[in-house]
């Protein structure tokens, strides 16, 4: 494994430089080693699948495999959700396509990666499929999203497209002591265990948590103790609290506690009912039958949120409904 | 003179001096009309109604000698209109302009504000190109001055404010009315009637005069018929209306009648249920009407209004979920939103700043980043104060103070 010295995130210090360093994703590695040996054969690529799992480092693994140490020159890092609007993203691959048309030895053209497609809205989405068409000659674009299906098909059709799915508990595990062991940290299995059954999947995610809970010791071990400490104190205590104040009836004070959310963090309505969702799971004194009905109140919502005009009315609706549950729930015990 | 002409008429002011209050915008008005080189060619007069803008127009005019050609809002004013009527009127002087009598034309635009964007398309542009043309005044007025479309006229123009005509100046109007016509009024009935018109002279006079009827008499106890002029429901006579309806048709009636922004009235709504509403099961039974009502917002969108008529039902019904329950209270009225949001500015600036850079150094977005790396970078920091990732994402002393000391999502 190549390390990037440089970096103090683990994430990015131990993320693989070319193909061969990639863990798990076989068939994937496969598919795209058979682009690189022909450069000129790649086509669009996109890559779709949960969070954390290699589909950002596949893609800048592509990005050093084309032109290795000076590849930043030839790629243009895109993100769709902190450009505002297609017309930056169409000014900005304008114009990279303009100083960069040149390519670097055998291959004819630049690398744009463009993340987190599926936050372009439809139009903007539109757009760029003309963009992929006009500068297609010079440019080939690898898209990243989480959802395939929320990208139009006209753009699909124009890619390779690769899912990307949970990846394997062996295979992170062994990720995670085989960072352990560069850092001189000593992971203990249980704790590893744990990291891997809280990360549901999403590596970035694991090792974030295992270098977070690595700088409660200085140079000790990482015991699972430490890293339930990590995980508690890591995890959304405001929402918690918004979603405890709505359950036992003060509606007022947990509306407050949403707006503080929405304020502070300058979380949208989508993102909190995420965590929301998130939340109620790991409360333990839900039965599983009250957090399936819970869980499909909030399906309701997020549905709502998507169709209305202001996510706040949304968001406090389905405040009132805890409220109501909560009172049923009381009226029982 | 004859009796049944309109009091509004009757008493219209013949000279300045008539004109009441406004004293310092008249001696403007005077000073600009006099003056022979003019470093405006045009006056835009603006403020409420019946304040006097068209009546000391008239009577400066009279007074020194000049031609209305006049042109107001029920006159279309496309740019051809504009030209036809106004072009010919102020670009030559006129013939009798060194004899005693006239000093010559003058254009006057009443209502400029009523111009509107697709019937009177280029009327400004064309307005602003007689202004620069003009050999004669142009005199316009408006009642609000702020419109968009009239932007590029302020910049022609001499702008002259008419305030409201305070309350004792239309009380001795009144007074004097009333004894040319031999009303017999209460001096509280005229107070009243003053305080109803808002400072509007006109309409104080329309009052006085369907007030004093057949009989020559007021009292107090006729002016108790008055309306409100103003007829725009407020957003907070609104609220109290919308949450003491008993009905979902009271309620919507209501919605229908008054003018308050649907967006800023459905987060008002939101605001104050909650004190409308105690009982948890009626709360939730209201709010999922106001979220329906949400949702044929988000339909309507910018295009479709015929759907209002749903949403106002919708939130009608959120009105009169257990109208029984209803106690007065007190409402909350700027927005929670809107000040949350404005106190938690800096908080949100800052953090999103902090984002970016961990976005920058991790391939993420800053939404990915403020998820999934501040709340381990902040335990990091706590952790290690000095640790090396300070330096490597290039955060600033403050924003490691404000990472440390954040709370939790």
């Amino acid at each position: 494994m190549t390390v990037n010295e440089e970096s103090l995130m683990w994430v990015e210090k131990y993320r693989p430089k070319n193909l061969n360093e990639v863990v798990d994703l076989h068939d994937i590695v496969e598919s795209l080693k058979a682009f690189m040996r022909n450069p000129k054969t790649m086509p669009h690529l996109m890559f779709a699948g949960i969070p954390g799992t290699g589909k950002t480092t596949l893609a800048l693994c592509i990005a050093h495999e084309l032109f290795g140490s000076n590849w930043k020159n030839f790629t243009l890092e895109l993100n769709a959700s902190d450009e505002r609007g297609i017309d930056t993203v169409r000014e900005r691959v304008k114009d990279f396509s303009r100083y960069s048309r040149a390519g670097f030895g055998d291959i004819p053209f630049a690398l744009i990666i463009l993340d987190e497609c599926d936050q372009m809205t439809g139009p903007a989405q539109t757009a760029l499929r003309r963009i992929m068409e006009t500068g297609s000659r010079t440019s080939r674009f690898i898209l990243i999203c989480n959802q395939s299906s929320k990208i139009i098909e006209p753009i699909q059709s124009r890619c390779a497209i690769f899912r990307f799915s949970r990846l394997d508990k062996q295979a992170m595990k062994d990720q995670l002591q085989c960072i352990a062991k560069k850092e001189k940290v000593k992971l203990l299995p249980e704790a590893a265990e744990r990291i891997v059954d809280f990360s549901e999947g999403d590596l970035r995610h694991a090792i974030n948590a295992l270098q977070t809970a690595s700088a409660y010791k200085e140079g000790g071990e990482v015991d699972e103790k430490t890293v339930s400490l990590v995980i508690g104190e890591a995890s959304p205590m405001q929402v918690q609290k918004m979603i405890r104040k709505a359950l036992f009836g003060d509606f007022i004070e947990a509306r407050k506690t949403m707006y503080e959310i929405m304020g502070s963090f300058g979380f949208s309505g989508t993102e909190i009912i995420r965590q929301v969702q998130r939340e109620i799971f790991k409360m333990s004194d839900l039965t599983p039958e009250q957090k399936a009905d819970l869980s499909n109140v909030i399906g309701e919502y997020d549905y709502r949120l998507t169709q209305g005009a202001n996510s706040d009315i949304q968001l406090s609706a389905l405040l009132a409904q805890f409220g109501k549950f909560g009172k049923a729930l009381g009226e029982t015990y | 003179m004859r009796n049944d002409l309109l009091w509004v008429e009757k008493y219209r002011p013949k000279k300045i001096e008539d004109i009441i209050g406004n004293e310092e915008a008249k001696a403007t008005f005077i000073e600009w009309l006099k003056s022979k080189r003019k470093t405006k060619k045009a006056v835009l007069l603006y403020g409420s109604p019946g304040v006097g803008k068209t009546a000391l127009v008239n009577a400066a005019s009279k007074e020194f000698g000049f031609t209305i050609i006049e042109m107001n809002a029920s006159d279309t004013r496309s740019e051809k209109a504009v030209n036809a009527v106004a072009k010919p009127a102020t670009s030559y002087l006129a013939l009798d302009t060194f004899t005693a009598e006239s000093k010559g034309n003058l254009l006057f635009l009443d209502e400029v504000d009523g111009i509107t964007g697709n019937e009177d398309r280029g009327g400004v542009s064309a307005i602003i190109d007689i202004v620069e043309k003009a050999m004669v005044p142009v005199i316009m007025a408006a009642n609000d001055p702020d419109v968009d479309k009239l932007r590029p006229l302020k910049k022609v123009c001499l702008l002259i404010r008419f305030h409201q005509i305070r309350l004792p100046l239309i009380i001795t109007l009144l007074q004097k009315i009333c004894l040319l016509e031999h009303v017999k009024s209460d001096f509280e009935a005229l107070e009243h009637i003053a305080q109803n018109s808002k400072g509007d002279v006109r309409s104080a006079i329309n009052d006085l005069q369907s007030l004093s009827g057949e009989n020559h008499v007021l009292t107090l106890q006729d002016t108790m018929t008055l309306a409100p002029r103003n007829k725009d429901i407020s957003m907070d006579e609104t609220l109290r209306g919308f949450f003491s309806a008993k009905s979902v048709e009271e309620a919507s009636s209501l919605l229908f009648r008054s003018s308050v922004d649907y967006d800023e009235f459905i987060m008002s709504i939101s605001d104050n249920l909650p004190r409308r509403y105690a009982n948890p099961d009626e709360l939730a039974v209201a709010y999922d009407y106001v979220s329906q009502a949400d949702l044929f917002r988000g339909r309507i969108g910018t295009e479709y209004w015929h759907l209002l008529k749903y949403f106002f039902n919708d939130l009608s019904k959120a009105a009169s979920v257990a109208p029984e329950s209803y106690k007065p209270f007190e409402f909350i009225s700027p927005p929670i939103r809107i000040i949350t949001l404005f106190w938690t500015k800096g908080k949100r600036t800052m953090l999103n700043g902090i984002c970016g850079k961990i976005g920058g150094q991790c391939h993420v977005s800053i939404s990915k980043a403020k998820h999934e790396f501040v709340p381990f970078i902040k335990i990091i920091l706590q952790k290690q104060k000095s640790s090396a990732l300070i330096s490597w994402l290039v955060l600033t002393p403050e924003e490691v103070d404000f990472l440390v000391k954040m709370n939790r999502f």
